[in-house]
């Protein structure tokens, strides 16, 4: 083990398996089918990856999320669940220099259609100013920071097909260069009525979506939705499990993928490769070859159709099915690849 | 502190703004004290309030799949790069670190919530393909052919300065050869709408740190910065405006919206900046500060000062030039940053305009009514944000 990298010891998740803590069990790795939708009415029968409605203070206790949006509700889940899993008593650390970082592709837009209606509704002079402050992205990080006192930096991006991965490298990199001893890095999503609609409209569903088609499917792909933390800290807390060490990474929106993955990897002979589909349309097994193509050795874990559902912040969720999947320890790169030529890749080492 | 080859430089600034396109233009108006705001009052029914907005922007001859904000970085970022003469590959390689609150919030209209799929099949499909605020990171790629790793930072109004702290981060990392970082925000009827339903604007121009304060005025711009090592931008016989030499992001983590009181979370920022930067309280000659001109943020800023530079033999020397364009949102961190280096280059400490009541304090000394000329070796500027987020950047003027 390399203690000089920084490891990734706690993870929670509200997913469309549920809120868990720690990795996936097995009985729930059964490949998940994409549930219907009926939160608004749709022309037909219209499926994706959903969250099932849960009572966020019956997970975490204390917690109020009356006023909160899905995504800021379920981030407190969440890193609430990945801190317990990472075994902290927070009050023994100094918090100001605990980092949030939070990857998320549309923000809290559940709020945002909700002020855009108020809008509609009132006019753009009576519009609601509860709401509004709740429409920023950053909201969902900001509410992690002020439920857990987490006073060091607070930082929330977007990157067109790598957010997830994007949060996980600056995270990583805040804790090398010292402006932090922890981080909580947070990826998700929330799949509305606007967001389904607009992939409908812009072509890019599977099948699978609109019938009981199998999945995968490589024309399109099915929206889904969640939040996956994960806490990372630099090695050598004596009462730390560590579920994988951070080496190091990039990410490009183009460029040449196989040159900079091979010097990314140097002399590591990998075990594993961790796929992160990325970006829509996209299905398992391009990826698939384009990961052989890239790296040429070591068991490829496909992407998962679930976590493929949440696009530019799927890559969390891409790591944690891996890390419940993954037949044993060893090197691993998880990597992403986007339609457009943009790549991603975060070398690992598993324990 | 950083090791000295990997000291941050600035090699590039290009700014929109209410002055027009160019550093240039900007730094003619503040030097002039020309304030940019104006009243509006046909913005939407019921709206009565002052902004300040760009004029026509230059023509890019691309659709009308970019937003505004979008459009605005790319101009921004066009400047940014325009003399750069360094290897291509090194601009190709770049990465670019955008900042925005807005995105393409300003493409959509209310009707969306009306119906969605009705509104997209009648012309909202395409304008709402510029949604995510990714797309003002990816359209300056695209615009510039950069292929470089590229986000988009959200963090309310402190997001610009954080966009430049993290392409800083980037540049230790060896991520790649140079970051174009900033920020960009148009007017947009959602948040004009938005901080007035908090009563946050000022109906007339905004009077940051003045006792009679009302609140703050939206304005609109973009900036990006070229940021690089100064191993290779002296390797490359780069013109060197800035060095970067610290940065700090904290979070109050004590409300939602409004700041802590005290200033805690901004102060410890600055701490944390000052001795990333390795200069003490009296080497910092300047601060630009967040100064929006809301009653809670400006003296939970003062107090954030009193603490930060608290033993200071002078008071420290502040000013928001936010009374001359307003406040730019996701952009104000990039903008105040291209501001300081301004002040810098120009040995200039920008007045608060309109501050004639200041709040008192006596470890503060509110710059305003004439220009104060002196000598600035080091400046920071300073942001905070709804979320509790503060960032603080530290500038020194390079070396002769």
């Amino acid at each position: 083990m390399n203690t000089t990298l920084p490891v990734l010891t706690g993870i929670g998740s509200v997913t469309p398996y549920g809120p868990l803590t720690g990795l996936i069990p097995p009985e729930f790795m059964e490949p998940l089918e994409p549930g219907v939708i009926t939160a608004w009415t749709t022309p037909g029968v219209r499926r994706a990856f959903l969250v099932e409605p849960f009572r966020p203070a019956a997970i975490v206790p204390g917690l109020k999320t009356r006023r909160l949006d899905r995504l800021s509700a379920w981030a407190l889940v969440a890193s609430s669940l990945a801190l317990q899993d990472a075994g902290f008593d927070l009050n023994l650390i100094d918090r100001s220099r605990v980092a949030v970082f939070f990857a998320t592709g549309f923000g809290c837009v559940e709020l945002t259609e909700a002020f855009f209606q108020s809008a509609d509704t009132n006019g753009w002079a009576g519009t609601d100013p509860i709401t509004f402050p709740e429409t920023l992205h950053n909201a969902p990080a900001s509410h992690v920071a002020l439920f857990h006192d987490l006073r060091g930096p607070n930082v929330t991006l977007s990157s067109k097909n790598f957010a997830a991965e994007s949060a996980l490298l600056q995270a990583a990199s805040l804790l090398r260069h010292g402006q932090a001893d922890l981080a909580v890095v947070l990826a998700g999503d929330t799949l509305t009525q606007a967001v389904y609609e607009w992939y409908e409209a812009a072509h890019l569903l599977a099948p699978a979506c609109f019938s009981n088609e199998p999945m995968p499917s490589a024309a399109g792909f099915i929206p889904g939705e969640g939040v996956v933390a994960m806490v990372l800290e630099p090695a050598g807390r004596q009462t730390a499990r560590s579920y994988a060490a951070l080496g190091a990474g990039c990410w490009a929106a183009g460029g040449d993928a196989r040159s900079s993955v091979r010097k990314l990897l140097g002399d590591v002979r990998l075990d594993f490769v961790l796929c992160a589909g990325n970006g829509a349309p996209c299905a398992a097994s391009p990826l698939t070859c384009s990961a052989r193509d890239l790296v040429g050795e070591g068991t490829i874990l496909p992407a998962q159709a679930v976590a493929t559902g949440m696009g530019e912040a799927g890559a969390l969720l891409h790591l944690l099915l891996a890390l419940s999947k993954r037949p044993g320890h060893g090197q691993a790169l998880l990597l992403g690849r986007s339609a457009h030529g943009g790549y991603a890749a975060l070398r690992l080492e598993l324990f | 502190m950083i090791d000295a080859q990997k000291n941050i430089v600035v090699t590039g600034i290009g700014v929109i703004s209410p002055y027009g396109i160019g550093l240039s233009s900007l730094q003619a108006g503040m030097l002039a004290g020309q304030c940019c705001l104006k009243p509006a009052t046909e913005l939407y029914p019921g709206f009565a309030g002052t902004v300040a907005a760009v004029g026509a922007l230059p023509s890019l001859a691309e659709g009308h799949r970019y937003s505004r904000t979008d459009r605005m970085a790319m101009a921004a970022a066009r400047d940014a790069v325009a003399d750069f003469d360094g290897p291509a590959s090194d601009l190709r390689e770049s990465g670019i670190v955008m900042a925005s609150t807005v995105g393409g919030l300003s493409e959509i209209d209310a009707e969306i919530s009306r119906g969605p799929a009705a509104w997209y099949r009648h012309g909202g499909l395409s304008r709402a393909a510029s949604y995510s605020v990714s797309r003002v990171a990816a359209s300056v790629g695209e615009h510039l052919g950069i292929e470089g790793p590229a986000c988009a930072v959200s963090v309310a109004c402190a997001s610009g300065a954080m966009a430049i702290a993290l392409a800083a981060n980037l540049l230790l990392d060896e991520a790649a050869p140079m970051v174009l970082a900033g920020g960009s925000d148009a007017l947009c009827l959602f948040t004009l709408s938005g901080f007035n339903s908090l009563q946050a604007l000022d109906p007339e121009p905004c009077r940051p740190f003045d006792q009679n304060r009302k609140g703050l005025n939206i304005g609109e711009g973009a900036a990006v910065l070229v940021l690089e090592t100064v191993a290779r931008a002296t390797r490359r016989g780069a013109r060197i405006l800035a060095v970067l030499r610290g940065w700090a992001m904290t979070n109050d983590a004590s409300h939602p919206t409004a700041p802590h009181k005290d200033g805690l979370g901004l102060a410890c920022c600055i701490q944390r900046a000052m001795e990333m930067a390795g200069c003490g309280i009296e080497e910092v000659g300047y601060v630009n500060a967040h100064g929006t001109g809301t009653p809670l943020n400006d003296i939970a800023e003062t107090h954030a000062y009193e603490s930060a530079f608290h033993g200071r033999s002078r008071p420290i020397p502040v000013s928001s030039t936010k009374s001359y364009f307003g406040h730019c949102l996701g952009a104000a961190g990039a903008l105040e940053a291209a501001i300081t280096i301004t002040a810098m280059q120009a040995g200039a400490l920008f007045p608060t305009l309109r501050l004639t009541d200041p709040i008192e304090s006596s470890q503060v000394d509110w710059l305003r009514g004439e220009l104060r000329r002196q000598p600035l070796p080091v400046a920071m500027s300073v942001s905070a944000g709804f979320g509790g987020s503060n960032a603080a950047l530290v500038f020194g003027r390079p070396r002769a």
